[in-house]
């Protein structure tokens, strides 16, 4: 039996349409970084706020020491593995692994001092504070923690369906597809004992739900007789339920003053994230098709390699996330109502730009992408808005 | 499928639906035996007394008040066991004194407490000592702070220059020019003026000494809102030998005339202790020195200390009673109550309307998980409320006499009745205020509280106690309504027949401890260590001017606004205020926020 390696002989891969599927049989490797920057939350007035309120510290009896300020930036830094079979020309699947490969949290605490100390003889200067804290077995929470261990995220698995069409459709360059993910809980939760911590939970990490059901169309514009177009218009929309999560309470046994909750909270706590209702509408531009040849990609043929992907795609998009209430559920609604006013309904306004080149008319089945994304253009509301910086390269390839 | 599809609905929406706070202030009516009403309370409200007990006990008071034990041990070696190291003294002193003072609760106040404890899930213990630990905690932080004071820099003398030859009397006492006219030495705080009619370029000298050495950089003066530290032009610091500094403060500008003027003076000594931290010195408390400049006219008694906004100077706990001609419409009582809020206690206030089996209904204003408040009234018409009153002269140190013979095996033990008990046995007694001063007298109290009773009679009292563990020969009880005197003729707290106003400084109990050397640290009156001494002075000094100031009949609007007026509040430590109508039994209560004013009174009727 004839078993060779050879590559992608389609017209419409062109990565950044939301219709995107793989003809059957081929398989498409994405290997790439993403770097996430944090260091804000929009409050329910679209301000932006730091990620963690104001601490007011109080000597018992003795009035304010001060108000502990924190303003944490968080970097993550990324390895996203992707693969994707065409199972059928219209049906796809594909697994989606992120590995978060570094956790960089700088506190950035600052202090405010309160009331004059008669004991102290001053009000409370930031060292002070700690020294305090230390006197009775609160350790100085670090001012860097990096994270270098590896960990895996919750791992997506997706598939998609490119709808039938109609002649109409197909006579107007319209497609349109169907897409569900659905997450596996592979990755972990926040450390409840340590003082700066994060999980790798699709929650914790906001980035998508656990099952997600998309409904998208592309719409090309100028499309060449080799079927390439120049311009994209595509439209998603989207719900992404997110499944309540079991937490553990901490014991206050790393950090006794701070993290010492179990008692009223309970062993453990749930959270029930509330659900996404979004959607998104992109353009796909392409300035540059480029010099195509004949090649082991196209079979040798030269009428196939005019319908192999452009060499330079850009794409935009902006999504808007309306995510619902998170409820926490402990013993203490107390201490639900002081996480739970962080986390309203509220909303993400996410614009994305990327740029693909691709050099499979060149011959080399590969293809580069960067892409920037960030939540700041248009403040959300009680959401987190991290800027995602990715670059990566994706290869594709068919068996037969 | 027809009656899952509306639950599926009504579960998305519910999922939907927006969080809200939950309120920080709860009103529980409890009904029953002493143990039915324990286990309502505690079950009610199992999540907040849960989380009261963890974030005020467990993550605050127990790892703050061990902080004291470095040196209590330097006096008790017995604190040097192991268990009371790395954070075990506050729990195991707090339990230890608890079970001392179980057997006064008596009968249905233990059974109150177990009915918490099987409501909430908390150990008895742990209900025991959440519901004894602020007398306890009082003494034991008094003891503490006194022995700090004891080892910081005193006051050697206090003299305003020049008054001994400004031909006015600066005393008071009706005499021009006296030798020592101007001059406090041996220094006693004063009650009222340190000196009158002042001229307006007086300088203050004042020395301090510590065998330590003090440390002149650590002096610093305030006068009224300004501060003066070392090196400022004002201020001529001498380092008279090695114990002693000498402070001239020298007014740059003229001091205002015919005013008040307040000097608030301090130093620390040269020896830093660095634990538990922060390293620090031992500073003198806050020494206060009002005067007044010439063309004021007023004797040292008349003065009245002028509000300080200076962060330093929290108004504490404080009473006002008023009745007959003062009242608009009955006898009412206004209570602000300032202490430990730690972030924390004002998310757990509670108002327990009691309906017992037998006795009056009562209501108290308090905290999840505490069977009393410091305030409250009953149907018949009686109120009460009660300020803590520092003093050495309590159950703790008691204990340390009763065992002084061998302090290696001292304990500090408390013992009486928490105020709170004895607030609760006024409210389940008493009738008239006759009736709830025999109520709260009958035992002793743990600590030093100034109670104020009042009825819809009119009766009105002010009830100062401390544990008289020194035998002083009133039983630990002073006490005094609007018409008493002093021997100098004065109204000890009123300004007139029909209103008396407490702090928490002793105003009769003046000398409530003897002077007394006990193995090296010195015992004295209040007014010698006190952190609240001169700040509950000014504040009954400010609530007096204001009342005075009042033309028209109080009223319970008038007494909210008085309450929540910030020269009087406690805006870190504030826990409730409260003004007790006692002729239509109403408790207007303000609580569940830092401070309590923030939030509006709300009145609760005890027929309902």
């Amino acid at each position: 039996m004839k078993r060779a390696l050879l590559l992608l002989l389609v017209p419409t891969l062109a990565v950044a349409m939301e219709t995107q599927v793989l003809p059957q049989g081929a398989i498409s490797v994405d290997v790439g970084y993403l770097r996430t920057a944090l260091d804000k939350q929009w409050s329910g007035d679209r301000r932006a706020l730091s990620l963690i309120d104001d601490i007011p510290r109080y000597e018992p009896g003795g009035g304010l020491q001060g108000i502990l300020r924190a303003k944490p930036v968080a970097e993550f830094d990324f390895l996203l593995v992707s693969a994707l079979y065409g199972i059928t020309d219209s049906l796809s699947v594909g697994v989606n692994v992120p590995i978060l490969m570094r956790s960089t949290i700088a506190t950035n605490l600052s202090w405010e001092p309160g009331d004059y100390q008669p004991q102290l003889g001053r009000a409370y200067s930031l060292e002070d504070f700690w020294s305090w804290a230390d006197s009775m077995g609160q350790p100085r929470v670090t001012g860097r923690d990096v994270n270098t261990q590896f960990r895996v995220a919750d791992i997506v698995l997706g598939a998609k369906y490119l709808l039938p069409r109609s002649a109409w459709m197909k006579e107007n360059h319209f497609r349109w597809s169907a897409q569900l993910n659905v997450a596996l809980p592979t990755g972990s939760n926040a450390d409840p004992e340590e003082a700066v911590s994060v999980g790798t939970n699709l929650w914790e990490l906001h980035a998508a739900g656990d099952v997600e059901a998309h409904v998208s169309a592309d719409k090309h514009f100028f499309v060449d007789d080799h079927g390439i177009y120049r311009l994209n218009v595509g439209a998603d929309v989207f719900y992404a339920f997110f499944r309540p999560r079991l937490y553990t309470a901490g014991k206050g046994l790393k950090n006794p003053l701070l993290n010492n909750n179990a008692f009223f909270v309970g062993d453990t706590y749930w959270i029930d994230p509330g659900d996404w209702v979004a959607g998104t509408v992109s353009v796909d531009v392409v300035p540059f098709i480029g010099p195509t040849f004949a090649s082991i990609v196209s079979g040798g043929s030269l009428e196939k390699a005019h319908a192999l992907p452009p060499m330079l795609t850009l794409s935009a998009s902006y999504t808007y996330i309306a995510t619902m209430q998170s409820d926490w559920q402990s013993n203490s609604p107390l201490w639900d109502w002081d996480r739970e006013k962080l986390w309203k309904a509220g909303e993400k306004n996410i614009f994305k730009f990327t740029g693909t080149i691709s050099f499979f008319r060149l011959g080399v089945p590969v293809q580069l992408y960067a892409s920037y994304r960030t939540q700041d253009i248009i403040p959300g509301r009680y959401t987190r808005p991290a800027n995602v910086f990715t670059g990566g390269v994706r290869a594709v390839v068919k068996f037969w | 499928m027809k009656t899952s599809l509306p639950l599926l609905l009504l579960s998305f929406v519910m999922a939907c639906a927006p969080a809200t706070p939950p309120p920080t202030r709860e009103t529980l009516v409890l009904t029953g035996t002493a143990y039915d009403r324990g286990l309502q309370h505690g079950t009610q409200l199992r999540s907040k007394i849960r989380s009261f007990y963890t974030t005020l006990m467990t993550n605050s008071l127990f790892p703050f008040l061990s902080r004291e034990q470095p040196d209590i041990a330097t006096l008790l070696k017995e604190y040097d066991a192991d268990r009371y190291k790395n954070g075990g003294f506050a729990r195991e002193l707090l339990l230890e004194s608890a079970k001392n003072l179980e057997r006064n609760l008596g009968r249905s106040g233990r059974d109150e407490l177990r009915g918490i404890a099987d409501g909430s899930g908390l150990t008895y213990e742990e209900v025991l000592i959440l519901n004894t630990f602020v007398d306890t905690t009082l003494a034991v932080r008094g003891i503490g702070l006194a022995i700090r004071q004891g080892r910081a820099p005193v006051v050697d003398s206090v003299e305003f220059l020049g008054l001994g030859s400004d031909g006015v009397d600066n005393s008071g006492e009706g005499t021009i020019d006296e030798t020592d006219e101007g001059v406090i030495t041996p220094y006693v705080p004063p009650y009222f003026a340190a000196a009158v009619e002042i001229d307006v370029r007086t300088k203050l000298r004042v020395v301090f000494s510590d065998p330590d050495g003090v440390d002149p950089q650590t002096v610093r003066v305030r006068m009224n809102e300004g501060l003066f530290i070392f090196g400022d032009p004002a201020l001529e610091i001498v380092e008279l030998d090695a114990t002693r500094v000498q402070l001239t403060f020298t007014p740059l500008e003229p001091l205002p005339a015919a005013s008040t003027i307040t000097f608030v003076v301090s130093a620390g000594d040269k020896r830093i202790i660095e634990i538990p931290g922060p390293p620090r010195a031992s500073f003198r408390r806050d020494e206060e020195f009002v005067v007044t400049t010439r063309g004021a006219r007023l004797a040292p008694r008349d003065i009245s200390r002028p509000a300080l906004t200076d962060n330093r100077t929290r108004p504490p706990p404080f009473t006002l009673g008023v009745r007959g001609a003062r009242a608009a419409s009955g006898p009412l009582l206004a209570h602000s109550f300032a202490l430990l809020d730690a972030n924390t206690a004002h998310k757990h206030t509670v108002l327990l309307m009691h309906r017992p089996d037998t006795g009056p209904a009562y209501a108290t204003v308090g905290w999840a998980g505490i069977v009393y408040g410091i305030s409250g009234l009953n149907e018949r018409g009686v109120g009460v409320a009660c300020n803590p009153s520092d003093t050495l002269d309590n159950s703790v140190v008691g204990s340390v006499l009763d065992q002084v013979a061998d302090l290696s095996k001292a304990k500090l033990l408390a013992s009486g009745l928490p105020v709170g008990f004895l607030v609760k046995r006024v409210l389940e007694r008493a009738s008239n205020v006759a009736e709830g001063v025999d109520a709260l007298t009958e035992i002793d109290p743990v600590y030093g509280w100034n109670c104020t009773i009042a009825d819809d009679q009119g009766g009105l009292e002010v009830v100062e106690l401390d544990s008289d563990v020194f035998r002083q020969g009133q039983g630990g009880v002073y006490r005094y309504g609007p018409t008493d005197r002093d021997p100098s003729m004065r109204r000890y707290s009123s300004l007139t027949d029909d209103d008396v106003i407490s702090g928490s400084s002793y105003t009769r109990n003046v000398d409530d401890s003897i002077t007394l050397n006990l193995a090296g640290q010195r015992v004295v009156p209040q007014r010698f260590w006190s952190g609240f001494f001169f700040r509950s002075r000014r504040v009954i000094d400010n609530v007096t001017r204001r009342l005075a100031a009042r033309t028209e009949p109080v009223d319970v609007p008038w007494l909210e606004a008085l309450l929540a007026e910030p020269e009087v509040i406690d805006r870190s430590d504030s826990m409730n205020a409260v003004v007790l109508d006692l002729k239509n039994r109403t408790v207007h209560s303000a609580m569940g926020t830092i401070p309590a004013t923030a939030s509006p009174f709300v009145a609760t009727e005890l027929g309902r």
